[in-house]
């Protein structure tokens, strides 16, 4: 039960910060992307910085497992980058969009859905190489 | 258009929700596992099935490791290990076994949740900026990048395939390889972050000037 809650908590909290931080509104992200939008920029380095000084703080006394390096870090990030230009979403954009009314995302969302349920097929049979689960390492 | 929080204050804020799930969930956030957990939903109940009998049974699970071991390596080097063992003094003790065969799992349906919380979550957004309601459009930028009308549908379902098997390929999105991998200095998440990142900027970049 705990677990349930955790995962909603932080669930609403992250959809919303995302819609308030204007990383779910299609001109943002695309001006972020022609480099014409900073502050947005911003958002993501100090998020990032802080964890920095906070992950360090949190793993002073035990060793946290690492994401590894596979051979589809660059390739699957290049498609991502592509994707991600195309449709002004990641995973978690997508679905941040559905909720503010943006009907268009449902494309982007059932997309999402058969990219990875593509992946997942294809690395249990034609494919073989699985590169884990996010979260799960 | 003074729609949004200030940076500082939604950085800080994605900042300690990262932070705060970690320490709640004792995993690192990350959004695209999550799809796949939801994706792979039978696999819950197949390893539910195949750890039963462990779970009940401690036993059971050494004797398993044991045969596998003797499988691995042949009989004769895992009983010369053991007699080795016992005539060196090596009483460094074994650790006994605390977790289940799959830690740091949580059920599928958590990861449902999650997800159904994000799209709540950008409905209270919308709600608090006063912007809540149903929009067709994609914003002029987005047209003029991209198009508009059914063929820039088309292209968001592709874009979104490109994003699902991506990230899946890659092992993690913005979440996971950017604000919980690049923090803790994994080089891997380092290096997804710029690729993607770079990528996505050069990308639209050039459909902005050519285009």
């Amino acid at each position: 039960m705990r677990t349930y809650f955790y995962y909603s908590l932080f669930g609403l909290a992250m959809g919303a910060t995302l819609s308030m931080a204007g990383l779910s509104d299609y001109t943002q992200i695309h001006s972020l992307f022609i480099l014409e939008n900073i502050p947005l920029l911003l958002v993501f380095a100090l998020a990032i910085g802080m964890n920095m000084v906070g992950f360090m703080i949190l793993s002073r006394n035990k060793k946290t497992p690492k994401k590894k390096l596979t051979k589809g870090t660059i390739s699957g990030s290049i498609l991502f980058g592509i994707g991600w230009a195309l449709t002004g979403a990641c995973p978690s954009i997508a679905l941040v969009q559905l909720g503010e009314g943006k009907i268009a995302a449902l494309a982007t969302v059932a997309g999402i859905l058969a990219g990875v349920w593509f992946y997942r097929r294809a690395t249990s049979s034609a494919l073989k190489f699985d590169t884990g689960i996010c979260g799960e390492e | 258009m003074e729609l949004y929080l200030p940076w500082w204050i939604t950085g800080t804020a994605l900042s300690v929700i990262t932070l705060g799930f970690y320490i709640a969930l004792n995993r690192p956030l990350g959004v695209s596992g999550s799809w796949a957990r939801i994706v792979l939903w039978k696999n819950d109940k197949v390893i539910k099935e195949a750890e039963a009998p462990f779970q009940n049974n401690p036993k059971l699970f050494e004797d398993a490791l044991m045969a596998a071991t003797i499988e691995e390596f042949g009989e004769e080097t895992v009983l010369e290990y053991m007699q080795s063992r016992h005539k060196s003094d090596d009483t460094t003790p074994v650790k006994p076994l605390t977790r289940s065969v799959s830690p740091n799992r949580s059920p599928w349906t958590a990861h449902l949740v999650f997800l159904i919380m994000l799209v709540l979550g950008g409905m209270l957004g919308a709600y608090l900026r006063g912007d809540l309601h149903i929009q067709a459009t994609l914003g002029e930028l987005h047209t003029s990048l991209f198009g508009s009308g059914i063929g820039s549908l088309m292209m968001l379902f592709f874009g979104g395939i490109m994003v699902g098997f991506g990230t899946q390929m890659a092992g993690g999105c913005t979440s996971g390889h950017g604000l919980s991998g690049f923090s803790r200095l994994a080089p891997a998440s380092i290096i997804a972050t710029i690729t993607f990142f770079g990528t996505a900027i050069a990308f639209s970049t050039a459909a902005h000037y050519l285009g």
